[in-house]
């Protein structure tokens, strides 16, 4: 301990640099954790956050809720499929909103023709809507009482809402949400285009009979119809285009910089082990045990890593709490423990090969000089 | 110089390490570029194809072409505004495009575009109704000239009559054909989003006098019921792009820091371990100089090795990765400049030694080998 610890002090620049290069790939690694989560939670997190246990979409939609239209045969279809207790539309589109004096803004509308098929499921503030013109809102977007009016086509008026309550990680296209009654969907959709026919939904929020699993109910609606996309809620939100996609890449980009790290490290203490052979070899000519010295790496190993990662720990907190555009990161302590467990691991495993070359020192070198070879 | 390159061919073990984690950190600026050009080239093909000065979207729209809609009185304001420039009208659709010998739930998603004045590399005159020109990236899903694609829930069948390339848009292949044919594929699809006659998402604008002018002009011309932006200012008001773009290059940014620091800390130890070379080359008449670039040359070599890996497995990845999965792409000029922020890295991180290099005494060091 006495002797890792007073060569840490004695160099400092090299110490300090690895020190500052493992802290820059922590903070690297866990901006890209939190980048990860914060898109695909924005993404799809409405999904998930909807009432309805299964989301029926038009195979054409290709699993996107705003993509997809499901005409009438195709609705009635649905609801006469055995095993579907009760249905009810689901609308979603982007509109341009004012919220209270702001400047126009983006947001998605997410319609829904009863609350516990495709309302908000689980409220962190305010109420339900109980009327036309009050809204669920996107925590992270609105607060209760702002007030919210949809822009329609030409600058004209569309309907105004209320944000009476607000939800938890209930984004969907990383843009602002509200969850509103379908009537203020309709009236929304046709401010937007006054050129609109019939406003259609753009899914079906199904509830399955008491016996009958949603597994079980998505398919017999797909073997009812194979213009019908049924998805369990968890399915549809794993499932949406782009997040396989974005998992994908960053578990690449994650790999890479995984790597790096143990690399860097077990590099750097194996250098260091070569250069100081020559004092290590004395040093067991002497009486210290190997099993010391390779303690005394360890610690060393161990204090890098540690000092690293609470570099970036500390580099990524104040970040963490930033938003970009409309994406929040968020400081989750479970990723930081496990991204730290993971590196201190790898570290450690790297640098067993510096830690097999001091337990090969023969002390009798130290008569030869062989230590500094 | 000779000295140093004669170390890396004697003893390249004493440099493998280093060589596999600037590998590591090359293959990671490669891919994450990769990422980014992949991502932005495939949202924004349809606009970067478009060769006009302006591009004209209705106010409240936020500059997004699925809710924009400029109808005929806004469109005459336009022509007026824009003088002898042409104008053209523009319209989009997403839709799922289904093919014969495929399974019914097995469609591609695809972009109706209906134009007037037509993209870079397609004739002046928009295909006839229900014949439409496609991206080329839908060939690898087998579509081919005289193929009939039947879009969306209605089956509105489109004729393939030939191919445009690099005009992706929000990640998805894309269709050309004339306003007819969008409006029709429109109206029977998305009812929720069909359109008047003479109502289109937005306006292009082509040619006339003082192009950098045209925005301010069209704008206050229509009394600000118009956002009017250059090419480059719609695909930046793309939702997610700028946003995309800053967050990769700053990640980029550090990694070229990384790469900073790890050449200083490997080449830092390696000075440490020369000290006593250094001197007694030094004794002999070696400058400090000579010697600082010695290492320099050592990084350079050794992150050149590096990137020639990096840019090699960008080039396999971008020509395995298929069509539709990984957004990755291997630009060459991409390439070259994040071969370039290494070797600036490799020079700058060199010269945390530098200041060890000169301090090294010729005399102090021939005393200590004695």
């Amino acid at each position: 301990m006495f002797l890792a610890l007073r060569e840490m002090r004695r160099a400092k620049v090299r110490f300090g640099l690895l020190i500052a290069a493992i802290g820059l790939l922590v903070f690297l690694i866990l901006t890209q954790q939190a980048l990860q989560d914060g898109l695909i939670t924005s993404f799809v997190g409405a999904i998930e956050r909807q009432s309805a246990p299964v989301l029926v979409y038009s195979v054409d939609g290709q699993r996107t809720l705003q993509g997809s239209v499901i005409p009438p045969d195709l609705e009635r279809g649905i609801g006469e499929v055995d095993g579907v207790a009760e249905a009810g539309r689901l609308g979603q589109g982007t509109f341009t909103v004012n919220v209270g004096d702001d400047a126009d803004s983006d947001a998605a509308l997410i319609g829904f023709e009863r609350q516990d098929l495709g309302g908000p499921d689980g409220l962190s503030a305010g109420r339900l809507p109980e009327a036309d013109g009050e809204a669920v809102g996107s925590d992270t977007d609105f607060s209760v009482g702002d007030t919210v009016r949809v822009v329609g086509a030409g600058g004209g008026d569309g309907p105004e809402l209320t944000v009476v309550g607000l939800a938890e990680d209930a984004q969907i296209q990383v843009s602002p949400t509200l969850f509103v009654r379908w009537p203020d969907y309709e009236a929304a959709t046709s401010a937007a285009n006054p050129d609109a026919g019939t406003v259609l939904p753009n899914a079906i929020g199904v509830r399955p009979e008491g016996g009958v699993s949603a597994d079980q109910l998505v398919s017999r609606i797909n073997d009812a119809s194979e213009d019908a996309d049924a998805l369990t809620r968890s399915a549809a939100a794993v499932e949406a285009p782009g997040v396989a996609q974005v998992r994908q890449s960053f578990n690449i980009i994650f790999l890479l910089y995984g790597l790096v790290v143990p690399l860097v490290t077990g590099l750097f203490f194996l250098i260091i082990t070569f250069q100081k052979a020559g004092a290590l070899t004395l040093l067991r000519a002497i009486g210290a045990r190997s099993g010391v010295l390779v303690r005394s790496l360890l610690v060393q190993v161990v204090l890098v890593i540690g000092g690293g990662i609470v570099v970036g720990t500390a580099l990524f907190a104040p970040l963490s709490q930033a938003r970009l555009g409309s994406l929040a990161l968020r400081f989750d302590p479970t990723a930081v423990l496990a991204w730290a467990a993971l590196l201190m691991v790898l570290g450690l495993a790297s640098a067993l090969v510096a830690a097999r070359r001091v337990l090969a020192i023969d002390p009798i070198e130290a008569t030869t000089g062989g230590g500094a070879r | 110089m000779k000295l140093a390159l004669r170390e890396l061919r004697r003893r390249p073990g004493r440099f493998v390490v280093a060589t596999t984690i600037l590998t590591l950190i090359s293959l990671l600026l490669m891919f994450l570029g990769g990422l980014l050009d992949g991502l932005v080239g495939s949202s924004t093909g349809a606009l970067r194809a478009q060769p006009v000065d302006a591009i004209v979207f209705s106010s409240t729209s936020q500059d997004s072409l699925v809710r924009s809609r400029i109808d005929g009185e806004v469109r005459a304001e336009v022509e007026d505004a824009a003088g002898d420039a042409e104008v053209g009208g523009l319209g989009s659709v997403q839709l799922g495009g289904r093919l014969d010998g495929r399974g019914p739930r097995d469609l591609v998603p695809v972009v109706l575009f209906g134009y007037e004045l037509a993209p870079e590399g397609l004739p002046d005159e928009p295909p006839g109704e229900g014949e439409v020109y496609a991206d080329d990236s839908l060939q690898a899903e087998g579509i081919e000239e005289g193929t009939t694609i039947r879009l969306g829930p209605e089956r509105s069948e489109v004729t393939v009559i030939g191919f445009i390339t690099d005009s992706r848009y929000s990640g998805q292949g894309t269709l050309w054909g004339s306003l007819d044919t969008w409006r029709q594929v429109l109206s029977a699809n998305r009812p929720g989003q069909q359109v008047g006659d003479d109502v289109v998402q937005a306006l292009v604008i082509r040619g006339g006098a003082a192009p950098e002018d045209l925005p301010a002009t069209v704008d206050r011309a229509t009394d600000g019921a118009t956002s009017t932006l250059t090419v480059d200012g719609a695909i930046e008001a793309l939702p997610g792009v700028s946003q995309q773009r800053s967050v990769f290059n700053q990640i980029i940014g550090v990694t070229v820091v990384i790469a900073i620091v790890v050449v200083a800390l490997f080449f830092a130890l390696l000075t440490v371990e020369r000290t006593a070379l250094y001197g007694v080359l030094k004794a002999v008449g070696a400058g400090s100089g000579t010697l600082f670039a010695g290492v320099v040359l050592q990084a350079v070599v050794v992150t050149l090795i590096a990137s020639a890996i990096g840019v090699t497995a960008a080039l396999v990845l971008d020509a395995v990765i298929p069509t539709g999965s990984l957004p990755f792409v291997a630009l060459p000029a991409r390439l070259v400049s994040n071969v370039a922020f290494l070797v600036v890295a490799a020079v700058v991180g060199c010269a945390f030694s530098l200041r060890r290099v000169l301090r090294i005494d010729p005399a102090s060091a021939i005393g200590t080998s004695q």
